[in-house]
């Protein structure tokens, strides 16, 4: 159910390249949520009872085994995140309204998950909770810029310790001749060859939306149906 | 402090002095004050978050909705629940929403038949009507007064597609036949839990087991908001089909004065809509408006805190009428709960015997008389009354019990407002009764 919490900011991350990790304890414990959901982030005061102010989604990037403290994470690409930027300190109050969408990753199929940068956010909480006996396979690609900001990597390794399902390939921009990192941004053909029958798989995108326009039309081409395609989409 | 907020400081203490002034420490008098079959049990507190919310002036469902709705859905360990402005209204979103084309092949379509009973309250019946639905009705048992088990499994055709019924006066009915029966035929299962709030079946709460829920709030029940009523489920998909029903149709889900909550309000395809049509005008269900406002949220705040002891006070009401009533056996049939099952009682349920030398009317017509408030068994047999005796409909079996329910029971109250006084005089009115006093 949904829920507006007043929460202090415990923690900044600044990760570099203008990307935050942002740690929120709420006052009284968050609402239940489930992986893949989002909340909606104020700067500006708010008066329970009153109009909600201006206000973000941010995918909720923790587990919502722990509702005690919930975690955002942003790059800084507009006006509210270059405020929340300049604005957001640790000892902060502000108000958060939670859980929100349906992006949530079914275990009916194989599934394929795409993930460009802070867009992994939608991906983290049902990477955390990633057990053993999960009866699908798992294909996570995640792009970042560069490896540095393979922000959630030790998550991912962790999940695949768990997991044996869960397979991960990483791809970066820039900045690394590691053979760990597939050079360049997430590529369908990379995708085709990674593993068997891409088809019977159900694709799940997340990430910035000319990444999310290019990978929806390139499914499409290669006859994934629309409803495999499920994509992490706002404004 | 600001002014304003030192001035509604000032408004809920005045709120809370006169409760204590208009409310507080009354005494009942015997045979004066009437022994209520129901009625609203509240302090303090409910007068002011009442009087709080009227001072937000928002008036539609606002911080207390949000609030309620959270607590209640965590009362029931359930990820969804959908205020509405009665229990009425929650029956009507709760069937209308199996009808949704999201749904696919598994939604309700006009014909369908719907098992449920027809010795209860109309509007259980009736959103299957409005629905083009064709209800299938099946007798009850008498002393539970829920139906028969196997009588529900005779009742099964090719057509049927769900199971809607009533815990009825709190009493839950067989779950362990109905869920098996549900899970063999793939069928729906809506629990009216609307006299049941804090019922348990196998020590789990009903409400709990079928795919959705309903409760009222209406005065006469566990909790009050006055005209109120919620649908709870654990499917986010049914959570969000009746939050559509609910609000107008609409696809959006924004609450009253919000907007843009999915993040995509100018970005989405909607039918031959132009592209980037305002979600919050999109209409994906042919729905109702059935929201309640944040003053009667409020007030079932309040009543949530009291849930349990209301709970507590139920039973133990119900097991102290029992006693006093028990040597009348032979003239009286007393209420019993279904096995495994322990019920948070609506009410006390008699049904007078056939062998008795009196009438249900000469009983109840002596409790009046005293000051004792006495209430049918709803409806009855719903079949015979004129809004339903044309209905397209299908009786498996034949309906005597609930025959004998129309004319020969009623019940008393076990509602929280009653008190030990108040029980010793229904046990002495009771007892004059039996040894022969009639209403001259």
């Amino acid at each position: 159910m949904p829920q507006k919490v007043q929460c202090t900011i415990t923690q900044v991350i600044d990760h570099g390249e203008r990307v935050y990790s942002v740690f929120l304890k709420p006052d009284s414990l968050a609402p239940r949520f489930r992986p893949g959901q989002f909340l909606h982030f104020a700067l500006d005061p708010y008066t329970p009872g009153d109009f909600w102010p201006e206000s973000r989604v941010f995918s909720i990037a923790s587990s919502p085994e722990d509702r005690s403290l919930l975690r955002i994470t942003y790059a800084v690409k507009g006006q509210f995140t270059t405020r929340m930027e300049s604005e957001i300190e640790v000892g902060h109050q502000v108000w958060v309204k939670l859980p929100y969408g349906e992006f949530m990753i079914s275990p009916e199929r194989d599934a394929c998950l795409l993930a460009g940068g802070t867009g992994m956010t939608a991906f983290t909480a049902f990477l955390a909770g990633l057990r053993a006996e999960y009866p699908r396979n798992v294909h996570l690609f995640y792009g970042a810029r560069c490896p540095e900001l393979l922000i959630f990597r030790p998550l991912v390794e962790e999940a695949r310790q768990r997991c044996l399902r869960l397979h991960a390939l990483y791809l970066v921009e820039q900045g690394s001749d590691s053979i760990a990192y597939i050079p360049g941004r997430i590529d369908l053909n990379v995708v085709w060859k990674s593993f068997p029958d891409p088809l019977v798989a159900r694709y799940y995108l997340a990430g910035p939306p000319e990444m999310l326009r290019i990978l929806k039309s390139g499914l499409l081409q290669r006859t994934v149906s629309p409803s495999c395609i499920i994509t992490d989409e706002w404004e | 402090m600001q002014r304003d907020a030192q001035l509604r400081a000032d408004i809920l203490e005045l709120v809370r002095e006169y409760y204590q002034e208009r409310f507080a420490n009354r005494e009942f008098r015997p045979g004066v004050d009437l022994v209520h079959y129901a009625g609203r049990v509240f302090d303090a507190q409910e007068l002011v978050n009442l009087v709080d919310s009227s001072l937000d002036f928002f008036l539609t469902a606002n911080r207390y909705s949000e609030s309620f709705e959270a607590d209640f859905a965590d009362f029931f360990g359930l990820s969804n629940s959908l205020l509405v402005n009665s229990g009425s209204s929650a029956n009507l979103v709760a069937i209308t929403s199996l009808t949704s084309p999201q749904l696919g092949d598994r939604r309700l379509r006009p014909g369908d038949e719907v098992i449920t009973v027809a010795a209860g309250f109309p509007t259980t019946v009736t959103p299957m009507i409005q629905n083009q639905l064709v209800p299938v009705f099946v007798d009850v048992n008498l002393g539970d007064y829920t139906a028969i088990p196997s009588m529900v499994e005779e009742a099964i055709s090719p057509k049927t597609r769900a199971i809607i019924m009533a815990h009825t006066m709190g009493v839950p009915f067989d779950l362990d036949t109905v869920m098996r029966l549900a899970r063999a035929h793939d069928l729906w299962v809506i629990e009216d839990n609307c006299d049941a709030l804090g019922s348990r079946y196998h020590g789990k709460l009903t409400g709990t087991f079928g795919d959705l829920a309903t409760v009222s709030f209406y005065p006469a029940h566990h909790v009050t908001m006055g005209e109120g009523g919620a649908v709870i489920t654990a499917s986010d998909m049914l959570g969000r089909i009746t939050r559509s029903i609910r609000d107008w149709g609409r696809d959006c889900y924004c609450a009253g004065g919000e907007n843009n909550t999915c993040g995509k309000r100018f970005s989405q395809q909607f039918g031959t809509l132009p592209f980037g049509y305002d979600h919050k005008y999109v209409y994906s269900h042919i729905g109702y408006n059935l929201k309640v406002t944040d003053m009667q949220a409020a007030v079932g705040l309040a009543q949530l805190g009291k849930l349990e002891e209301f709970i507590a006070r139920r039973k133990a009401n119900f097991e102290k009428i029992y006693d006093m009533l028990k040597p009348y056996i032979e003239q009286l049939l007393l209420p019993h709960p279904t096995p495994y099952s322990d019920p948070s009682w609506f009410g006390f349920v008699i049904t007078v015997r056939k062998e008795s030398s009196f009438t249900r009317n000469d009983l109840t017509r002596f409790l009046e008389a005293n000051r004792i408030e006495t209430r049918n068994l709803f409806a009855g047999n719903l079949l015979r009354h004129p809004a339903f005796m044309n209905i397209e409909h299908r009786v498996v079996g034949d309906l005597t019990n609930t025959d004998i329910i129309t004319e020969r029971t009623f019940f008393i109250g076990v509602y929280p407002g009653i008190d030990d006084t108040q029980l010793d005089y229904l046990g002495s009115v009771f007892a004059r009764f039996m040894q022969g006093e009639r209403v001259s």
